[in-house]
């Protein structure tokens, strides 16, 4: 009826539903699980509960709980911390057993006496040591499992892992509304989906085998499926005692081995420092409180941290590192920082391009060049004379040039002109002209000379001949002189200042004027127009210079 | 006063009297006499000559300048002068009004140029001033030079179209004139030292350029100083 072979008969009664429920768990297929079922983790429950009290008798030291508390009203967290606390000091000592019983023959394997709290007798014994065979086989299965899981997250997760975070791992892993198996099976799945291939590979090797021969799997001897606790005994050891340092090492350096020589059996190292990661495993499990476990994650971060300063450093961290002294292509990888002492180089753009070219567009449309110019130089004083040398043969004999040089010394003649060119004395004569002129225009407003020193030859004539004193042209806007401008005779009054008297003295010779003027006039008319005698004219030309009375000059045009 | 001027006026005639013989050697003597320069004739009365031959290549210059050179030798210095043409040769002799026994040796000098191939304006130069010179010497003088070298030594003295010579006659109030080898320099002394030394360097070689640039400083130096 079920796979169990011989049950026994005072367990039997609740055996069959919860045998039931485990072969039922087991060949329910995998995809059941992926979603959260009722029925399964009714099933669920009820083996667990099954497998915890057939697991009871073989807790060596006295458990809080008699039974698994794996009700609907207690979550997974609760129920496999349960399982924990019964399981955890149970493993080491199963093991043991089951390395016992593997060197035995199977014949001695049947007189195998199961300590048990009831008694019971030796055919029971055989039942019970075949079932237990069984039990403990499938409980060493599913525990092992768990512990496996356990283990390969912490392998995973890393050499030196502690047991706080184991913990802690464990208890992330817990989901509500599923139950242990589920979990397990489930974190199977999880650790399928959420870590890597290795993982994966490693998981389903482990969950393809069906019936329990995890056990060759698990064989320690092996190394090939290596559990935390091959490496990592020390889950709850207090991480004062200086053995568990070596034996982390230890196991560190096991980690290592098992991954690098997968397939090399015969560890016996690892036999040895199983046992004893056993032993301290089991003192420290239950005394975690959480200072505890938060100083020792602080101890292996610490840990980790001097293990990173002991090994050698990065290339990055070492200096001056030439090419030989790092891995190929690594500067590429790194952030290199430069102290570029110019600035980011132009983008040349099509844009700037035509910024520039629109610039020297411009320039040349203007004339506008940033052409170096010469700063002219302020002649401060006059060009020396350079004596020309004329080249042509000269005119004059050499008598005549030395009569006239003597004549020069002697002071009989006056000096010649000096440089003598012909397209100088053009020039000469052409500004002596415009200095004729300008000296005309400036003479109305006299401005001295502005002195510029010259250093010419100078012509030994007084210097009267040289300067003219007199202004070449003067306006003759005041040539004449007042008096002849003006000849009166006597006191000559405005008309402010005259007197009374006087104003009455002039209207009268005004007066006496006009009846000569008139009487003069009839006279005229009375002798007729032919005789158009002139007046006095004093003869100077047409204009009539007309001589008046009071001999004042004044033109007259006809 | 009176006694004196009695004394004097008496004694005047007194000791003309008395001194007449004496008073002739004390008070009055006779003025000094002034003697004239000799001519060259009363010198020693003799007549002297000098004979300057001519070279073919100035014959027909001569016979082209003949006046200019008779007017001023005969009219100023007073110097007879004549062509031998079977000899080929000018004869000076002084006449008996030469004011100067230097006038002949002017005159000799003056043809030489002439020969020499100077202008008679040039020449003429030295019967007017006396310290005029002549000198000449060779191109080998200075610097040994064979076939192009001369040639080319030639060319850079006169420089195209003479001009190079002219230059330096303008500058240094000389006249200069190169026959084949040799060179022979008219002015003062001084000029004729410049003109010297500028002829030199072109005959060792330097550039007319280098050589006017030098000239230009000294002739302005020169001229400063007189």
């Amino acid at each position: 009826m079920a796979p169990n072979p011989s049950p026994v008969g005072g367990v039997l009664e609740p055996l069959p539903p919860a045998m039931e429920a485990l072969e039922r768990l087991r060949t329910a297929a995998p995809p059941y699980y992926l979603t959260p079922s009722p029925d399964l983790a009714r099933l669920a429950r009820e083996a667990s509960t099954h497998l915890f009290s057939s697991l009871l008798p073989f807790c060596t030291n006295p458990l809080p709980l008699d039974r698994l508390l794996a009700d609907e009203s207690f979550d997974a967290e609760q129920i496999w911390h349960q399982i924990e606390v019964q399981s955890r000091p149970l493993l080491p000592v199963l093991r043991r057993d089951l390395r016992r019983f593997e060197k035995m023959a199977p014949e001695e394997l049947l007189g195998v006496k199961v300590p048990q709290e009831d008694g019971r007798g030796g055919k029971e014994e055989k039942d019970l040591e075949a079932e237990d065979m069984e039990d403990p086989g499938e409980e060493e299965e599913i525990l092992e499992d768990e512990q496996a899981e356990g283990g390969e997250r912490n392998v995973r997760r890393g050499g030196g892992a502690s047991d706080s975070l184991l913990e802690g791992n464990e208890s992330d892993y817990s989901e509500d509304g599923r139950d242990d198996e589920d979990k397990d099976e489930d974190e199977d799945e999880d650790e399928d989906e959420d870590e890597d291939e290795d993982e994966d590979e490693y998981l389903i090797e482990h969950e393809y085998d069906p019936q329990g021969d995890g056990r060759e799997n698990e064989d320690p001897d092996s190394g090939l499926f290596a559990k935390y606790d091959d490496f990592f005994g020390d889950k709850n050891k207090k991480s004062s005692q200086p053995g568990d340092k070596k034996k982390k090492w230890r196991s560190s350096n096991k980690l290592e081995q098992s991954d690098e020589e997968k397939e090399s059996p015969g560890d016996t190292d690892i036999d040895d420092r199983q046992a004893d990661d056993a032993e301290l495993d089991s003192q420290d499990d239950e005394t975690l409180s959480t200072f505890e476990r938060q100083s020792r994650k602080l101890k292996s971060e610490i840990e980790q941290m001097e293990k990173e300063n002991l090994a050698p450093k990065t290339w990055a961290m070492l200096g001056e590192v030439s090419a030989a002294k790092r891995p190929k292509n690594s500067a590429l990888e790194v952030d290199l920082d430069f102290e570029h002492n110019r600035g980011p180089p132009p983008i040349i753009t099509e844009e700037s391009t035509d910024i520039i070219e629109d610039i020297i567009l411009k320039r040349i449309r203007e004339g506008h060049f940033d052409d170096v110019q010469r700063a002219p130089s302020l002649p401060s004083k006059a060009p020396k004379e350079l004596k020309e040398l004329d080249d042509n043969k000269s005119k004059k004999g050499l008598a005549e040039i030395y009569e006239e040089e003597y004549a020069q010394t002697t002071g009989l003649a006056s000096a010649p002109l000096s440089s003598s060119d012909e397209l100088k004395k053009e020039a000469g004569a052409l500004f002596k002209r415009l200095c004729l002129k300008l000296d005309a225009l400036s003479h109305f407003h006299f401005a001295p000379k502005p002195v510029i020193e010259d250093l010419s030859i100078q012509a030994n004539i007084p210097a009267l001949a040289m300067e003219e004193v007199a202004p070449l042209a003067i306006s003759d806007a005041a040539m004449l002189a007042p008096e002849e401008i003006f000849s009166g005779k006597g006191d000559v009054k405005e008309e402010a200042e005259l007197t009374q008297a006087d104003r009455k003295r002039r209207r009268a010779k005004k007066k006496r004027k006009f009846k000569a003027e008139e009487a003069q006039k009839t006279a005229k008319k009375a002798r007729g127009n032919k005789n158009l005698d002139r007046p006095n004219v004093s003869g100077l030309g047409n204009h009539a210079l007309y001589v008046d009375e009071e001999r004042s000059l004044f033109r007259l045009d006809w | 006063m009176e006694v004196t001027s009695d004394r004097q006026s008496s004694a005047a005639p007194t000791s003309m009297e008395l001194d007449s013989s004496a008073g002739a050697g004390v008070d009055k003597l006779p003025p000094k006499p002034e003697f004239a320069a000799l001519s060259a004739q009363e010198m020693d009365g003799k007549v002297e000559f000098r004979r300057i031959p001519v070279p073919p290549h100035r014959y027909s210059p001569l016979k082209k300048n003949w006046m200019e050179m008779y007017t001023p030798v005969y009219e100023q210095m007073k110097i007879d002068i004549r062509m031998n043409l079977k000899a080929r040769k000018i004869e000076l002799k002084t006449r008996r009004d030469t004011p100067e026994v230097g006038n002949l040796q002017k005159c000799a000098d003056f043809v030489h140029a002439f020969m020499l191939g100077f202008d008679v304006a040039d020449a003429v130069a030295l019967l007017r001033l006396d310290d005029l010179y002549v000198e000449s010497f060779e191109i080998q003088d200075v610097k040994t030079l064979r076939g192009e070298h001369e040639k080319r030594a030639i060319g850079r003295l006169s420089g195209k179209g003479g001009k190079t010579k002219f230059t330096i006659e303008n500058c240094t109030r000389t006249r200069i004139v190169i026959a084949d080898r040799k060179i022979h320099i008219l002015g003062s002394f001084v000029n004729i030292k410049v003109a010297r030394d500028s002829l030199c360097s072109l005959i060792l070689g330097s550039p007319a350029g280098k050589v006017y640039s030098k000239l230009r400083s000294v002739t302005a130096r020169l001229a400063e100083r007189c």
